[in-house]
């Protein structure tokens, strides 16, 4: 049978014929009858939202420049022998030049001579990022990985990025921009495209505008030279905490302690589960934190420090990365903050050459707990990352619950969560996974390993020693560790 | 840091060409008046009924790359009919008795096999891998000599999207581009996926084929010149959509400057009709847009959609819901096709905030937008916005705008892959382009 042919104006490429028997091109004018059997509704239609998008009540300051980090063991050499990392300008304690992101929103609400931003009693704002000399300060001091940023479901958010320029390059003039990879229905202006909008030219700043419905882990990055600034280290990651965490749900679970709930209930959700807490499908956990991933090319490091030009086509991996760290890094604490004096970020205590590397990835925890790990891969490869010991239970996937459709085309039907021990993330990808912490007596922890296996990369290219994607999961006695309150903590 | 790029603005021409081959056949290559510049480009057979038949001669010659290299290419085209990369999509309908005849013009032995369709036979017997008097394994499906031919058929039982590809020194002529696509429609739901599965895309002009692979410069010119080379020694430098690297995959079908890559993978769409009730599915502009991802390369390729999630149906024609009928389908904004992998997804991009300078205006102030860059002088960005509006851009800034489109890019997240050689935004990278319901004052949306 031949098809009919389907939309009326088009006639389809008709082509091919065997031997002697001749093919007419269809004629094409018919319009198909509409099947009118059994549909499923595909993805949920708009959520209703007020006749205007609200205007933004949380404010964000980012700044996008250059800087350097650290990256503990291990040199790499090019094939004529010269060093390459760690590079031999960098300054003390670093090892590698990269281009990153910063938030200075701090330093703009701590500045009393500034104005609250529309809406916000706790945000100001600078008219321009030259009249904020604290924000200024901070061209030549990134951090890697980017900002981990984290927002409620229906917040109206405005992220400022302010391009200040590249220190050790002032030959270049890169713009800069901020995608937000995975939100749906984005708008090309807000989508950091240069090629498709705009970009961020040094001295400028822009406002991205952000509403976010759809709860879950994402990821963020520039987007002008893509293969270039992600490399380089403008990448981070961004979640989405569901309603339910501020309502609970009518099937027994709880408001959460994040917005508000009693002692027995969790601190949040990963999703909108509508399940009871007590329900295998439930997403609520008492502990999170963010893994990112990524890993870096020595070569086109140092070529962008030493105004050189890499062929990208020749990329391969040198080092690994979780959360802007190699292992044992990675465990180190997590940074102080910004300094409001200053405007300088405040390095883990007795690791002044982490400054630049503010987030740890040490899982700590109490037995019992339920743990969500939020997986992202930025890199170009794809790591398998495995938890000894402790069984995951994957429940969401690029900001979407593991759940089947449903009635009603929401994701509330059949139950595509699955159990292992081993997670696989392709580049650009994001997995939520739960686990419930085991038992432990008695003082101390036990250590699990979370780590990359491919075994070889925990290895510096010509070091010694273990490095890479590696982090400890240590539990402790029920009890032990106080509540958490802020992600990676 | 580099700007070195081939940068084409939409073109909505199509190419007509009618050849005489000899013998009463009549090609007709590239689709009549009223062809669609974008989307699946079918290949199929009317005159058969239910026994389609497709006549391919695996032939070579060159391919073009944006920066202007070209590259020797193996590939299957219409026999009398002019060389093209890749293959043709033949398009069949479920429960139909296939039968392919392969003509084979390259200098050595090569074959079709069709992987994840059953009980293939080659040459009327059981298409099994083919050993020599040693027991070594020297094609994987039977092949054609070089010069003769080989005749291959199947029943196409389950639908779907499926590769065909090389069985014969796979290593080198799958590299040298002998692959394509195969789709098999559900029987009686030929506007589905999937029948009972997911939603009807509604129609063809909301299908579109993404297939990737990758390209070793050095060894397709090896094998021009007739040097040696080493496969294990693979390093692709081009990275490919329906055989065009970025910008030339937005260019149209048949577009006359890719004589040998008909194929474009511009995924043209309109943004949903929110105005027709939700239990309208099949309305004209509800309906979600159908992407068969094929993966012929000897890598894997991580793609990302940019604004929508891609809702995952099927992966290797195995639609995903379980016996009781749940469905099992997920979404995702990145993927990981395995090599050889073929992948169905739907999309469907809402206006969900219903922005509108009238009624809904973005609620930041945006600065004057020559205080901003637009990269090369150019852009896709319509000045405004909202969808449907255009706005003043910088004097000086060429627009690629149409008719206050949307575009975003969908691309491989494998970085270095969307790139050509050492310049990036390019390769594995395509647009999407979503038009309005109601064009721009004064402008008209090209179909």
């Amino acid at each position: 049978m031949s098809m009919p042919p389907f939309s009326g104006k088009v006639s389809r490429r008709q082509v091919l014929k065997i031997g002697g028997t001749a093919v007419a091109a269809a004629a094409g004018a018919t319009i198909l009858p509409r099947w009118a059997g059994k549909s499923l509704q595909g993805i949920p239609l708009a959520k209703a939202i007020g006749p205007t998008s609200p205007a933004p009540t949380i404010y964000k300051h980012l700044i996008g420049s250059d800087g350097w980090i650290s990256i503990p063991m291990g040199t790499v050499k090019n094939d004529l022998g010269a060093v390459l990392a760690p590079d031999p300008i960098a300054p003390g304690g670093r090892t590698t030049y990269v281009f990153g992101f910063r938030n200075v929103t701090a330093l703009d609400d701590n500045d009393p001579s500034l104005p609250f931003a529309p809406g916000s009693t706790t945000n100001r704002v600078t008219p321009s990022t030259a009249s904020n000399p604290k924000v200024l300060a901070q061209k030549g001091h990134v951090q890697h990985s980017a900002p981990l940023l984290f927002f409620d479901e229906g917040d109206a958010i405005q992220i400022t990025l302010s391009n200040l320029g590249l220190a050790t390059r002032p030959d270049l003039t890169d713009p800069h921009t901020i995608h937000w990879h995975g939100f749906r229905n984005a708008l090309p202006l807000f989508d950091g495209v240069p090629e498709m909008s705009i970009s961020v030219p040094p001295g400028s700043d822009f406002p991205y505008y952000y509403h976010p419905t759809d709860p879950g882990t994402y990821m963020y990055h520039c987007h002008n030279e893509d293969v270039e600034h992600v490399q380089m280290g403008m990448d981070g990651i961004v979640f989405v905490r569901p309603a339910q965490n501020k309502t609970g749900n009518g099937a027994g679970a709880p408001v959460a302690r994040y917005n508000g709930g009693g002692a027995g209930a969790p601190l949040g959700y990963a999703y909108n589960d509508g399940v009871a807490l007590s329900d295998a499908r439930s997403t609520a956990y008492d502990r999170e934190f963010a893994i990112f991933l990524n890993e870096m090319w020595a070569q086109s490091h140092y070529d962008d420090a030493h105004i050189q030009v890499s062929d990208w086509s020749d990329f391969h991996a040198d080092f690994y990365l979780m959360n802007g760290r190699s292992y044992p890094d990675t465990i180190a604490p997590n940074g102080g903050g910004t300094n409001l004096t200053t405007g300088a970020l405040i390095a883990p205590t007795g690791r002044p050459e982490l400054e630049s590397q503010p987030l740890s990835s040490l899982i700590q925890c109490n037995a019992g707990d339920r743990v969500l790990l939020r997986f992202v891969n930025l890199g170009y490869t794809q790591p398998a990352m495995k938890l000894t010991g402790i069984e995951m239970h994957v429940v969401g996937k690029d900001a979407t619950p593991l759940r089947g459709l449903g009635a009603g085309g929401v994701r509330n039907g059949a139950d595509t969560g699955y159990h292992t021990d081993t997670i696989y993330l392709g580049a650009g990808e994001a997995y939520d996974a739960l686990f419930t912490a085991p038992p432990k007596t008695g003082s101390g922890y036990d250590t699990y390993l979370l780590f990359s296996n491919a075994f070889g990369t925990l290895n510096m290219p010509g070091g010694t020693g273990l490095g890479g994607q590696m982090t400890e999961v240590r539990v402790y006695a029920a009890g032990t560790l106080p509540p958490q309150t802020a992600p990676n903590t | 840091m580099r700007n070195l790029r081939r940068t084409l603005p939409l073109l909505a021409a199509t190419v007509l060409s009618v050849s005489s081959l000899g013998s009463g056949l009549t090609a007709v290559s590239a689709a009549g008046p009223g062809a669609p510049s974008s989307g699946i480009l079918c290949t199929t057979d009317s005159a058969n009924g239910t026994n389609p038949q497709f006549s391919l001669t695996a032939s070579a010659d060159y391919i073009s790359m944006p920066d202007g290299n070209t590259i020797w290419t193996w590939s299957y085209g219409a026999t009398g009919g002019s060389f093209q990369f890749p293959g043709p999509v033949l398009c069949v309908n479920q429960g139909d008795t296939v039968t392919v005849v392969l003509h084979n013009s390259l200098p050595e032995a090569t074959s079709i096999m069709f992987p994840g369709v059953d009980a293939v036979q080659a040459d009327g017997a059981p298409a099994q891998p083919v050993f020599n008097g040693s027991g070594t394994l020297t094609s994987l499906v039977p092949a054609a000599a070089a010069g003769g031919s080989a005749t291959y058929s199947f029943v196409a039982a389950n639908p779907g999207t499926y590769l065909y590809e090389s069985g014969t020194d796979s290593g080198k002529q799958v590299q040298m581009g002998l692959y394509g696509a195969l789709v098999v429609r559900p029987a009686g739901h030929p506007d589905w996926a999937y029948a009972n599965h997911g939603q009807p895309f509604g129609n063809f002009s909301r299908e579109f084929v993404m297939l990737l692979s990758e390209i070793d410069p050095n060894l397709h010119s090896a094998v021009e010149l007739g040097q040696p080379y080493d496969v294990t020694a693979l390093h692709p430098r081009y990275w490919l959509i329906n055989g065009r690297a970025f910008p030339d995959t937005i260019a149209p079908n048949d577009a006359a400057w890719l004589p040998n890559q008909p194929y474009s993978s511009l995924f043209h769409v309109t943004e949903q009709d929110t105005s027709l009730p939700a239990s309208d599915p099949n309305g004209p502009n509800q309906a979600p847009a159908l992407i068969r991802y094929l993966d012929a390369g000897s890598r894997n390729h991580p793609f990302h959609p940019h604004g929508q999630n891609g809702r995952v149906l099927a992966r290797d024609a195995a639609p995903l819901y379980d016996a009781a009928g749940n469905d099992l389908s997920y979404e995702t904004f990145s993927f990981s096709i395995g090599s050889g992998q073929t992948w169905d997804q739907t999309y469907q991009y809402q206006n969900q905030e219903h922005f509108s300078a009238a009624d809904n205006p973005i609620p930041v102030t945006v600065p004057q937008l020559q205080n901003l860059t637009f990269k090369d002088g150019a852009t896709y960005y319509s000045g405004s916005p909202y969808i449907g509006s255009q706005g003043k851009l910088p004097v000086g800034t060429t627009s690629y705008n149409e008719c206050g489109e949307y575009y975003m890019v969908m691309h491989s997240h494998a970085l270095y892959e969307a790139a050509n050689y050492d310049t990036g935004f390019g390769g594995m990278l395509t647009l999407e382009r979503i038009d309005p319901i109601t064009p721009a004052t004064g402008t008209t949306c090209t179909p």
